[in-house]
């Protein structure tokens, strides 16, 4: 199935950013727990070699037959995430893990995939230059289904990912300012009474504290300000691989998680921080750049929510650690630990490859 | 599979992606400056933080110094480790809780914590606040037990104050305790909450000489407050031994004569003012508040009727009786009022303005001139005296001879004692003195207050033949401070007599030691009128007095005794004294006067 002409059309400078982010990624994840039990930079280090070997598998499949299996394949994810509303076992809080083989399996991370492909092959019939509301109603039940499955496991984090590829998906269908306006009153709406009903107190204490994160030193609030007090603590050139003391003193909450950013910030200073930005804005510009790469419309909705969605939890995340949004659990893609989220990213952006190499027709 | 390429015009999807993008590369650069200005800009005020949390700083406390006898070789006073239990309020998950464990596991009442707590809540969070010291053992292994599940307590060492023979010496040494917020805030501005200090005593008169200098660890922490590692270490510096004038033995002894009774003994170096012992009975133990949860025993002795906190010798304020006869001896003398041949007859009382005055003897004793009523202790002779004298005279001597004043001994709380004078009686009574009173004052009575050690000061000035001391616990050479205004000559008479009261038959007999020419006056002071202790049939109804040094040349030791309530004084105060200078004799004289050369 695969070409020797779709071989030679492969983004190796996509796959060789994808790469160094994930390489700085497990630097980073042993410098900061490399002290603890769990082992995790070798376990990302597995999964990083799953991940890349599962991208170029993916890659001999067109993704138009994977579109095609798409509406099973998210059945059966809306199908595992219910089950999990009632079965899964709860790991910090939340009980989105399922426990697969020796390493735990993430299927809301998995699922933002299937999401990127089912809405895929909706909009690829579609053909009008602005955003019908029949289409939009699909979309948005397309989403909201795992969106509240997710939310209630709760997993603020995961959930609001899956709306940014929503989100993608919508604009890049030319979405009317008038509709852009529902949305968002429709989004205050849904957070005002989503606040009053569903969310849970440590969800709604993260947010307060995001006002006033000296109000509550110890709780959400004290996350907040060991995280900015290690990156501000960085300075420069920071204190020196292995010796944020911030991080290495445990300071720093979900330092190998959440929180890797700081932990960048603290040992690598602002030179660090700097040089992984240009590296990263270098990959999501290139996802980007993409998306004109591709010989039909549903190739330009895969590459544009896929980049949607990592430029989302990227800039999410570093924002979110120096207090400029609310901490909501959303790790950093390639560079977090994390399998499932590592897999998944592998995957989508294995899927622009895709898109991609397949973009010339006549072949 | 067959895919059909795209002919239509997607370039609308490409703008809408490229919008996007745009507002990508303006995030981006926001967020980055948003970098620049935490990690430059801030950078001093993260980097601060960071210290501040990584970094603590623990107080290793100073033991305090050492106090030693004049000997050198008797510690009075020491330190010694013990184990205190704090609670670290960071560490508790929820601090009702915590206060519920340590309470239960402690045996404290959950209250007597929060107070502590509240006590402390300026102190930052990672301070640990103490909740009990002087922990036993088993206390100890209690906690280390139930490390895991309650880090928010934790187990210090530190120097504590102990004092070997308990309650000896307990009024000179006096103790140490807790400082109060109200004295950080005033006298001790540089010590910290928690610190203990000297109350009483030598503890507190030379507070910095002890105190030491405290050292510290910096640490670092984890965000447990875990200790990881040690940055820096300054050891705490304790001070040198402080040598004090007082004699262990003498002490001891002083306060086993006392046992029983409530009263005070001074005995004084005669040259140089130095305290060879000061008791005060009873007593206490300073052991028990050199802790910081003893409210009840404190208010136990605070609120005792026999008030062992006070030091009867410097505190105690007592009409001097007959001990006042050699003041109004040697002011008699120096202002011509009389010579020592001056005789006066002793019929066993004697009119005066109108009044009648007796003597404690009620036969009389017949003729008698100066030296044999100080022998006697004859009670007409000085009404004689005292017709002769006016009160202002009176006052000024016994004001020069250092009553009614404080001695400047070097330990706190000293009183003045009262010297009574005219001026005094407009001031305070706002009515003229009258003549009668004088006759009172002239045997020691009426409005006239001294303190033991102000008599055992005056003892000393007579024996040194007008060289004044000052009273000195710390022996650190102090000689005479200068001379009275009163020829040497005048007190040569003086001494006579007392030489006769101890050593001819007189009041003061019972103090006499063989071959130490102890030179003595005894007192009784009436406390009730002497109607009514005939009518209660009893005679202990007076203090009982006794001062005298020896021996009378080159005099060398000062004694004073008092007892409340103990009759004669030559019956009780005067034996007591005769003991004292025995053991001074054995200890010091004959080992002197053995010694060649000497």
């Amino acid at each position: 199935m695969i070409d020797r002409v779709h071989l030679r059309e492969i983004d190796w400078v996509l796959i060789g950013l994808l790469l160094v982010n994930s390489v700085i990624g497990i630097l980073l994840i042993y410098s900061a727990s490399r002290y603890q039990p769990g082992n995790f930079y070798v376990r990302q280090v597995i999964w990083l070699l799953v991940s890349l070997a599962v991208l170029f598998l993916a890659l001999s499949i067109d993704y138009k037959i994977l579109i095609g299996f798409s509406p099973y394949v998210y059945v059966l994810f809306i199908l595992v995430l219910g089950g999990l509303l009632f079965f899964g076992k709860g790991i910090g809080g939340a009980r989105s893990w399922i426990r697969v083989t020796i390493f735990g399996g993430q299927p809301s991370e998995l699922a933002k995939v299937a999401l990127i492909l089912v809405l895929a092959r909706i909009f690829s019939e579609f053909r009008r230059t602005h955003l019908s509301l029949d289409f939009a109603a699909l979309s948005a039940v397309v989403v909201f289904v795992p969106v509240a499955m997710v939310g209630l496991q709760p997993d603020l984090g995961t959930a609001i990912s899956f709306l940014s590829i929503l989100f993608g998906c919508l604009v890049l269908a030319g979405m009317n300012k008038k509709v852009l306006a529902i949305l968002l009153v429709g989004t205050i709406l849904v957070s005002f009474t989503g606040w009053n009903f569903f969310l849970k107190d440590y969800q709604k204490k993260r947010l307060t504290t995001l006002v006033n994160p000296s109000q509550d030193p110890r709780g959400s609030g004290y996350h907040i300000l060991q995280s900015k007090i290690a990156i501000g603590s960085g300075g420069v050139a920071g204190k020196g691989f292995k010796k944020g003391t911030q991080s290495q003193l445990r300071f720093l909450p979900a330092r190998h998680t959440d929180f890797i950013f700081s932990v960048l910030g603290e040992e690598f200073g602002f030179l660090g921080v700097f040089i992984v930005f240009l590296s990263y804005f270098f990959f999501l510009a290139r996802l980007f750049r993409s998306v004109d790469k591709s010989r039909d419309r549903s190739g330009i909705y895969i590459v544009f929510m896929t980049t949607c969605l990592l430029t989302f939890q990227f800039l999410v995340n570093v924002m979110m650690i120096v207090g400029l949004f609310p901490i909501t659990g959303i790790p950093i893609p390639l560079l977090s630990y994390g399998g499932s989220s590592l897999l998944t990213t592998y995957l989508a952006v294995g899927l622009v490859v895709n898109v991609k190499m397949r973009r010339f027709v006549n072949v | 599979m067959k895919d059909s390429p795209i002919y239509e015009d997607v370039s609308h999807l490409l703008k809408r992606s490229s919008v996007i993008f745009l507002v990508v590369e303006i995030l981006f650069i926001f967020v980055a400056f948003y970098y620049w200005k935490i990690q430059i800009l801030d950078y001093r005020k993260y980097w601060a933080l960071s210290e501040a949390n990584r970094t603590r700083e623990a107080v290793l406390p100073a033991p305090r110094a050492v106090l030693m006898d004049r000997s050198g070789s008797v510690v009075l006073a020491n330190s010694v480790a013990s184990f205190k239990a704090s609670i670290i309020r960071e560490n508790s998950k929820n601090f009702d809780e915590s206060c519920r464990k340590i309470s239960r596991l402690l045996g404290l009442d959950e209250a007597v914590i929060k107070q502590r707590v509240d006590k402390y809540k300026s102190l930052p969070l990672f301070k640990p606040i103490v909740v009990k010291d002087n922990l036993t053992l088993e206390e100890v292994s209690r906690i280390e037990g139930r490390k895991m599940e309650l880090p928010e307590l934790v187990i210090e060492t530190e120097p504590k104050r102990f004092y070997p023979f308990t309650t000896l010496a307990a009024h000179v040494i006096g103790c140490v305790q807790e400082l109060t917020t109200d004295e950080l805030r005033t006298t001790f501005k540089d010590r910290k909450l928690g610190d203990m200090a000297g109350k009483t005593g030598v503890e507190s008169s030379y507070e910095s000489r002890l105190a030491g200098v405290d050292g510290k660890i910096i640490e670092v922490v984890d965000s447990l407050g875990r200790k990881r590692d040690e940055l820096d270490r300054i050891e705490p510096q304790q001070s040198p031994k402080l040598t004090l004038t007082l004699d262990y033995d003498i002490q001891a002894k002083a306060e086993e004569l006392l046992t029983g009774k409530e009263g005070a003994i001074v005995v004084l170096e005669a040259k140089t003012g130095g305290v060879l012992a000061l008791a005060s009975f009873p007593t206490y133990d300073p052991n028990k508040f050199v802790n910081r949860f003893t409210p009840e025993e404190w208010m136990a002795l605070a609120n005792n009727p026999d008030n062992p906190l006070l030091n009867r010798a410097i505190q105690g304020q007592y009409s001097p009786g007959s001990i006042f006869k050699l003041a109004m001896a040697s002011g008699a003398l120096d202002s011509g009022a009389i010579v020592d041949q001056t005789t006066f007859f002793c019929g066993g009382s004697i009119q005066i303005y109108g009044r009648s005055f007796r003597c404690w003897f009620e036969p009389g004793h017949g003729p008698l001139n100066l030296y044999e009523a100080l022998q006697k202790s004859c009670n007409i002779y000085f009404y004689n005296l005292g017709r002769r004298m006016n009160i202002d005279t009176i006052a000024r001597y016994a004001e020069e001879l250092g009553l009614g004043k404080r001695t400047g001994i070097d330990i706190p709380g000293e009183k003045e004692g009262l010297v009574p004078s005219t001026e005094w009686k407009k001031k305070t009574q706002k009515a003229a003195w009258y003549p009668g009173e004088t006759i009172s004052v002239a045997i020691g009575q009426g409005p006239l207050q001294v303190t033991p050690l102000q008599v055992a000061a005056m003892t000393a000035l007579i024996a040194n033949r007008g060289a004044r001391v000052c009273p000195h616990i710390l022996r650190e050479g102090q000689g005479p401070t200068g001379n009275v205004k009163i020829a040497p000559a005048i007190f040569e008479k003086v001494i006579e007599g007392m030489w006769r009261s101890a050593n001819m038959g007189g009041t003061g007999q019972g103090a006499r030691v063989d071959k130490f020419d102890v030179c003595s006056k005894t007192g009784s002071t009436q406390i009730i009128g002497r109607e009514t202790a005939e009518r209660l049939g009893t005679q202990k109804k007076t203090h009982s007095w006794f001062t005298g040094f020896a021996p009378r040349n080159n005099p060398q030791v000062v004694v004073t005794v008092l007892v409340e309530f103990g009759g004669l004084g030559g019956v009780t105060a005067a034996p007591m004294a005769g003991q004292i200078f025995q053991l001074y004799k054995n200890k010091f004289y004959d080992r002197q006067s053995s010694s060649p050369g000497n």
